[in-house]
């Protein structure tokens, strides 16, 4: 877009692009407007809605409270722990799928697409199925004689993590497999003529070019696991305290609507940052 | 042209992919500030020898010598060549200025060096005024100049190019023919380009070397490749013939009779009696006026196709035979399609060939 626009000789031109685009995205934005925007003015209204009037007192607990600070770090640190791990796994992955030929690639689009199509719940309960103490691995380990005794797997941050970074690993990937899949293996190629070693050559040449697709990655894994639900109430439970649980507690247990909406706003404003900064990176990328 | 000390040696190279030879015990050899083609038609190999000399391909056997280093099994970083790439191969998130500076900045130098070489070899491809451009807004023509640039601004051993000019339009592409043989005379470089277009193998080297089926079947001078073809296949592939099969009926001296479908011709070449052979003339030596000496063969004119000074006569001899003949167009009664028409050439500009094996 932005290329279109700086070659454009005219202002008419740019306004016609813009004028069929917003004509475009009319039906996407009417539905964002009443299906998304209006809750939120909704929540954001509850959220400051005390018993006698305006208040900021459900934003006061939430930001003065030690505990209710952890509880925001806890959904912080899984986000940002899973969003890590997935990056880490799905980078050399995208290139591995991307490489891959015929039936080998399918069956490997087959493996990331399938888990897509299981809900959160199956999968989240595959994972405690695995790791509990009477759990397939547990019984692995000790047949084999690796341990003595069960270990507790289930329960932990590390299961946590994995089960999450699991679960959300098909979206870091499959944004890195579109861009690298678009990738001209001649760029590379070129870079080592001109004499670039291969670690040069991936800094300055296949990583720039790979990095819209780490962006958007790197949004969808942040924001899906920021505000998960499911995976860390069957994977950790009451041990881990995240702002999901906090909200679904508050409007199912403690009856206080305005915390919970509190505490969805503040999800919101997180998740808003991050996808934010990550366009206007991402922005920045294609324009330079 | 007499070929200084060997700069570039191809040594006995055979590559494979698979069980397909894609090349096949190749030599050759290059002189410092050599122009040379690679010419051959499309999956000959051409590509992959060029990859090979860039060390993006590694020999099943064979060697491959830089100025008097052995970079066999040197990676293509530690080369010192440039490529310009068919499909041009910029890097699209960077500028003019950072595709050109890329192996200067690769190789270490400083700003100002780097500065200096930037801007000579922008202005060497005449685009010293489009640094800050990006890739994508650049025409096709002037991102092959960008790419020339990037290539030559390191000052490499040897260049090569693997079809860079096939993707221009015509009358851009004989402009840059031009321009680019003036621009490598200009700082010296020795370069290899790679193409299956005749024409742009003739313009353009000092030697061209004709490749076919992963081997080279003849390197020489354009002018030699044209006039004395080496092999049936060269023949053929650079410009146009006739070619009628036979049997050898007697020999003498370098010479050869051969008997074909349209009688007894004279040609140069030297066969056992009895030999398969094809017989060989280039239009140009074709002429419609009665001779004394020489081959003679007489058919009716079937097509003609105006060229200007001169025009392409097709001729059929009967038996299946089409004799070409380029006929100036300065005689006062030109030949009209079916006229009978009684063609000769000298002996002197007639060619015998081993007749190739079936399926070869
Ligand atoms: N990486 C490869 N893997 C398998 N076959 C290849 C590969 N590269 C080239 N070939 C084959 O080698 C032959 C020669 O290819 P190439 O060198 O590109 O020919 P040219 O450049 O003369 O057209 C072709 O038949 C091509 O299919
Ligand atoms: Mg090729």
């Amino acid at each position: 877009m932005t290329h279109a626009a700086a070659q454009a000789p005219a202002g008419k031109i740019v306004d016609r692009d813009r004028s069929a685009a917003l004509a475009f995205l009319a039906p996407s934005l009417l539905f964002l407007l009443v299906a998304f925007v209006t809750p939120l003015i909704l929540l954001l209204g509850v959220s400051l809605a005390g018993p006698s009037g305006l208040s900021l007192d459900a934003y006061g607990k939430l930001l003065g409270t030690g505990y209710y600070l952890t509880v925001i770090w806890n959904s912080l640190r899984l986000a940002l722990l899973t969003t890590i791990f997935a990056l880490a796994i799905a980078y050399p992955a995208a290139f591995a799928l991307a490489r891959a030929r015929g039936m080998v690639r399918t069956a490997l689009l087959t493996c990331l697409f399938l888990p897509l199509a299981a809900s959160v719940i199956v999968k989240a309960f595959a994972w405690t199925i695995l790791l509990r103490s009477d759990g397939i691995v547990n019984r692995i380990l000790v047949g084999l004689g690796l341990i003595e005794a069960p270990i507790r797997m289930i329960f932990t941050e590390t299961a946590l993590i994995v089960g999450s970074v699991n679960i959300f690993l098909p979206f870091m990937i499959l944004p890195i497999y579109a861009v690298v899949t678009q990738l001209d293996r001649r760029l590379s190629e070129a870079a080592a003529t001109l004499g670039a070693p291969p670690i040069a050559a991936f800094l300055k040449v296949t990583l720039p070019l790979t990095l819209p697709g780490i962006i958007a990655g790197v949004a969808l894994v942040f924001s899906l696991s920021v505000s998960a639900y499911v995976v860390p109430t069957l994977l950790i439970g009451e041990r881990y305290p995240t702002l999901a649980s906090t909200i679904a507690k508050a409007y199912l247990l403690a009856r206080d609507p305005q915390f919970g909406a509190a505490a969805g706003v503040a999800l919101l404003v997180i998740a808003l940052i991050v996808v934010t900064l990550s366009a206007r990176l991402a922005g920045r990328e294609n324009s330079r | 042209m007499a070929p200084g000390a060997p700069h570039l040696v191809v040594r006995q190279v055979s590559k494979r992919f698979g069980a397909a030879h894609v090349l096949d015990r190749v030599d050759l050899t290059i002189a410092r500030g050599e122009l040379v083609t690679l010419l051959g038609p499309s999956g000959c190999g051409k590509t992959t020898l060029l990859r090979l000399i860039a060390g993006l391909e590694s020999p099943d056997a064979g060697s491959v010598e830089l100025a008097g280093r052995d970079i066999t099994r040197v990676p293509p970083h530690r080369r010192n060549v440039g490529v310009v790439f068919q499909s041009y191969a910029l890097f699209p998130h960077l500028t003019v200025y950072g595709n050109v500076a890329f192996g200067l900045k690769s190789r270490g130098r400083s700003r100002g060096e780097i500065d200096a070489a930037v801007g000579r070899a922008l202005s060497l491809v005449h685009l010293e005024h489009l640094g800050a451009r990006r890739i994508a807004a650049l025409s096709g023509g002037q991102q092959q100049r960008v790419a020339l640039a990037r290539a030559i601004a390191v000052e490499p051993d040897v260049l090569l190019f693997d079809e860079a000019l096939s993707a221009l339009d015509r009358k851009l592409r004989e402009e840059m023919q031009v321009e680019l043989r003036r621009l490598l005379r200009e700082v010296g470089a020795t370069a290899i380009f790679v193409t299956h277009d005749q024409d742009e193998a003739l313009t353009m080297s000092d030697r061209v070397a004709v490749m076919f089926a992963g081997r080279i079947e003849q390197v020489d001078e354009p002018r030699i490749v044209y006039a004395r073809p080496a092999t049936l296949f060269t023949l053929g592939f650079v410009g146009l013939s006739t070619r009628v099969s036979g049997i050898v009926a007697g020999s003498n001296n370098g010479r050869v009779e051969v008997d074909t479908a349209v009688g007894r011709l004279s040609a140069i070449g030297n066969f056992l009696i009895g030999s398969p052979v094809v017989v060989a003339v280039r239009p140009e030596h074709v002429r419609a006026a009665p001779e004394t000496a020489g081959n003679c063969v007489a058919g009716r004119v079937r097509s003609i196709v105006f060229h200007g000074s001169n025009s392409l006569v097709e001729v059929d001899a009967g038996a299946a035979t089409t004799l070409l003949a380029q006929i100036p167009n300065d005689v006062s009664a030109p030949p009209r399609v079916g006229d009978e028409i009684r063609l000769c050439w000298p002996v002197a500009e007639t060619f015998a060939f081993p007749m190739p094996e079936a399926g070869a």
